[in-house]
């Protein structure tokens, strides 16, 4: 049943954009000790499903850039067999390490755009308003 | 040229990560869209899911072939998936997005060291 609970935080948290996937992966592999490729696997199953829904949804609302997403899709299947292939290969013990690293990167990535969009951009704001 | 160069690039890194972790595709197309090719970020978001889809189903098959794939865990989250998506657009907007951001990094620092160190 965790499962279920598990699967309705991560697609709440999904709904604004960001770390559903994340959620997903690290609550079945950290909490319920589900082996990390399998965790991964989940997350991919999970998301078909719902991506196909925003998608049809994107779709009508015409806010999909075929432009810019025609190129990015052909090199990103380039670039998703090659992390497939190389995740495939790397013992749990790796893959969790690495893992980690990548959340590392991104909570960096995430306290940057939170700094700039809260205290940088705000203090530009301020001043615009003093002169 | 040069922006064609960025798309590709983009794609690739993108690819890679969805392959190697099977999240965070749109952690770096959204970024990357709005940073590099200055797209608004209503349109980067749309166009992440939109591209990162084929990403997924690549790696999947590849996950799938290894013999990685649970169905009955997927069915369950998928399961709960369907309520909190549901529950997350009608109720995601009350919630400051500050935060459900800090709330996140937070739980990001907390996980990643304990992943690195064990």
């Amino acid at each position: 049943m965790s499962e279920i609970l598990i699967g309705i935080v991560s697609g709440f948290v999904s709904g604004m954009g960001m770390g559903g996937g994340t959620i997903l992966i690290l609550s079945l592999s950290l909490f319920m000790g589900i082996e990390q490729h399998i965790a991964q696997a989940t997350n991919l199953v999970f998301f078909i499903p719902t991506s196909i829904m925003a998608i049809i949804t994107n779709i009508k609302q015409k806010n999909i850039d075929f432009k810019i997403a025609i190129p990015i899709v052909f090199s990103g299947i380039v670039g998703a067999i090659i992390g497939a292939v190389i995740s495939n290969k790397l013992d749990v013990h790796t893959l969790k390490k690495y893992f980690g690293i990548f959340l590392a990167l991104i909570a960096l990535l995430e306290i940057y755009s939170m700094l700039k969009k809260y205290i940088f951009d705000k203090k530009r704001h301020n001043k615009s308003i003093k002169k | 040229m040069v922006l064609m160069i960025k798309k590709i690039i983009i794609g690739l890194i993108a690819g890679l990560v969805s392959g190697l972790f099977a999240t965070g595709g749109g952690m770096i197309v959204v970024p990357a869209l709005v940073y590099l090719l200055k797209t608004d970020e209503v349109k980067a978001r749309a166009t992440s899911v939109f591209v990162i889809l084929p990403m997924v189903i690549t790696s999947g098959i590849f996950y799938y072939k290894n013999d990685f794939i649970d169905w009955k865990i997927g069915a369950l989250c998928a399961l709960g998936g369907l309520v909190g998506g549901y529950l997350g657009a009608k109720y995601l907007k009350r919630i400051p997005e500050l935060y459900l951001k800090l709330s996140f990094t937070i739980f990001l620092i907390y996980v990643s060291v304990k992943m690195i160190i064990s």
